[in-house]
């Protein structure tokens, strides 16, 4: 138990570093790993858990985990491609043509 | 005993194999891009059968009543087939007004197939019971819909939009995990049914991490749902892509994270014995009052429809805010639920059939539609007053239900009546730009009034609304029946203050082990 609390700390740093890196970044690509670092502190999350309980359904959990979001940053990738074709620019900032 | 004929098992074969294949057949053809239509049959063909067979299961009797919790990952229950039949009426809607939409536009063998795998998604949330079948039904929903949302290659709108959907898409689904970890980790099991029972009887200490795990739950399902703290993409995401999938983005993703919200958060609410209600009814309030706002000034239909699909998620929430004092508020939310997926997506629809043929999404060119294209802009009529809730339309007996819940609950809850006023005021600041819209199509009269012809796939859909609309809205008796019949009981277990649980919710024996 007592060295859980430094797992479920780290992955809360993790979080953390990935809300700011969100917020603040205007790099799409950028962006895209602090959602990855976000994940992945759910992932740390999991596994610390599970490792605690001895239950591996915490270790599946986050293998599907992991499994998806890579599918998911396939997506977002691509887009991003889209993005740079279209404007010769990855940065968030650019693309403001809704308002309102 | 694993059971092979149940209801989610096939509905994920049918699409499944169908999904898959249309990419597969798209690579042998010789000539690529030019078969929109074969496409668009057959994903409507394999939605129409996999609809038939889960109504037929429903009449039959053979789906189990209201919520299951079963020991497995999917269950067969008539909550996850009443989303169900919503969820693929809309995506059947989407791919037959597709046939014209598509039409000369790129790889629509993606397109259908992407569509298809959504729908999987959004019916497998309404089924699951388990965490880990959530997500995977949940990320197997989203992730379609970022590459549908960039569908237009060409566009930049689609593409922003696309950017805008993916960054808060990603960001819930990453909150959903880390909500599901501290679930697991304070309960030990993903079993959604076994895990709310652990929570019923968690240790002081922890209470606090089963709190900050429901309020993740409902930002994560929040993000999809388009309540209020979480809304600013939703406008955005679903006026710049294709018009057709902002029909599958505002009426169905978004009821499936509806759907997901039922199964967890409202049962979690229960276990944990937190009055959340009041916070809930706040944001009600607010995603309402917020939704009709926004619209009132917006210029572009698309945009005018996405405020309003935001409005009409707090009317829902209503519902789920007052699911502990009465059944009927939840009948009323499911009932409304399954009107708002014809309502909405006919509204797009219509959009989407005006973007057609007239290239344009601004207000200005429905001057004088009422006689350029009289099939779409009567459809589109019905829709605008059905989403204000005009007494002899679908619309109107879902409002009813939740407001005459809202206000019977006054016995209990001071504050239920006051949600009933809000959401009449609402409706009524609401009728302000649908009437303006309607205003737009009859009463004025545009720089070019001739007739022009209406893409004909997507006048049948419309049609099809339109009869929905009004028939279910003059005998709307059998979908109350299947609404009220569809809810998880909740009443059964006793209001906040004590632990009567364990004899309600995961009681039921298990159902299907696959």
């Amino acid at each position: 138990m007592t060295e859980l609390i430094y797992y479920v700390l780290l992955s809360v740093v993790l979080v953390a570093i990935g809300i700011y890196g969100l917020v603040v970044k205007r790099n799409a690509v950028r962006m895209l790993f602090a959602l990855e670092i976000i994940a992945n502190a759910a992932n740390l999350n999991l596994i610390a858990f599970s490792r605690n309980l001895s239950n591996a359904q915490g270790q599946v959990f986050a293998l599907f985990s992991i499994a998806i979001a890579a599918a998911e940053v396939a997506v977002g990738l691509g887009i991003i491609i889209i993005a740079y074709r279209l404007y010769k620019e990855i940065d968030v900032e650019e693309f403001k043509s809704m308002r309102g | 005993m694993a059971d092979l004929i149940s209801t989610p098992l096939i509905v994920t074969l049918i699409l499944g194999v169908v999904g898959l294949a249309i990419p597969i057949i798209d690579a042998f053809k010789k000539e690529r891009g030019s078969n929109n239509r074969l496409y668009s049959g057959i994903a409507f063909g394999a939605l129409i059968i996999t609809i038939g067979f889960v109504i037929f299961r429903v009449l039959s009797g053979e789906v189990m009543p209201a919520v299951l919790f079963s020991k497995g990952v999917l269950t067969d229950d008539l909550f996850g087939s009443f989303f169900a039949i919503a969820l693929l009426i809309v995506s059947i809607m989407v791919t037959a007004s597709s046939w014209n939409y598509m039409k000369g536009r790129i790889n629509p063998a993606a397109y259908y197939s992407l569509i298809l795998l959504s729908s999987i998604g959004m019916v497998l949330i309404a089924y699951s019971t388990d965490l880990v079948m959530l997500l995977v039904a949940w990320e197997l929903m989203s992730i379609p819909t970022y590459a549908l949302a960039a569908f237009s290659k060409r566009d930049p709108i689609s593409n922003e939009a696309a950017i805008k959907y993916f960054m808060f898409g990603a960001l819930s689904s990453a909150i959903l995990v880390f909500a599901i970890g501290l679930v697991y980790g304070i309960t030990g099991t993903t079993n959604i049914g076994s895990s709310i029972q652990a929570m019923a009887s968690l240790q002081k200490g922890l209470v606090p991490v089963g709190l900050l795990a429901i309020g993740l739950f409902i930002a994560g399902f929040g993000f999809k749902m388009g309540l209020v703290p979480f809304h600013m993409w939703l406008p955005d995401a679903y006026e710049g892509a294709p018009t057709t999938i902002g029909a599958l983005l505002a009426a169905g993703t978004k009821k499936a994270g509806f759907a997901a919200a039922l199964r967890v958060i409202v049962l979690g609410m229960f276990a944990l014995n937190v009055d959340w209600t009041v916070t809930l009814a706040i944001v009600a309030v607010f995603t309402m009052t917020l939704g009709n706002l926004g619209a009132l000034i917006q210029k572009s239909v698309p945009r005018i429809l996405a405020y309003s699909s935001i409005a009409q998620a707090g009317y829902i929430l209503i519902g789920i805010a007052l699911a502990p004092y009465s059944n009927q508020a939840l009948t009323g939310s499911l009932f409304h639920i399954l009107n708002h997926a014809v309502m909405k997506s006919a509204g797009f629809i219509a959009a989407a059939a005006v973007a057609a043929t007239l290239a344009s999404y601004s207000l200005e060119k429905y001057r004088g539609l009422g006689r350029r294209m009289p099939i779409t802009a009567i459809a589109f009529s019905i829709s605008l007053l059905a989403l204000a809730g005009v007494p002899p339309l679908n619309g109107f007996w879902s409002k009813l239900v939740l407001f005459g819940a809202a206000i019977n609950s006054g016995s209990v809850v001071a504050w239920g009546p006051y949600l009933a006023i809000a959401g009449v005021l609402n409706s009524a600041l609401s009728l302000g730009y649908y009437a303006w819209i309607i205003r737009k199509m009859y009463m004025e009269e545009g720089p070019d009034m001739s007739k022009v012809k209406e893409p004909r796939a997507m006048v049948a859909v419309l049609v099809f609304a339109m009869v929905f609309m009004v028939g279910f809205g003059v005998w709307h008796a059998p979908i109350l029946q299947f609404a009220s019949k569809a809810v998880p009981h909740l009443s059964n277990i006793v209001p906040t203050g004590s632990n009567h649980l364990s004899n309600i919710v995961p009681s039921s024996k298990t159902l299907h082990d696959f």
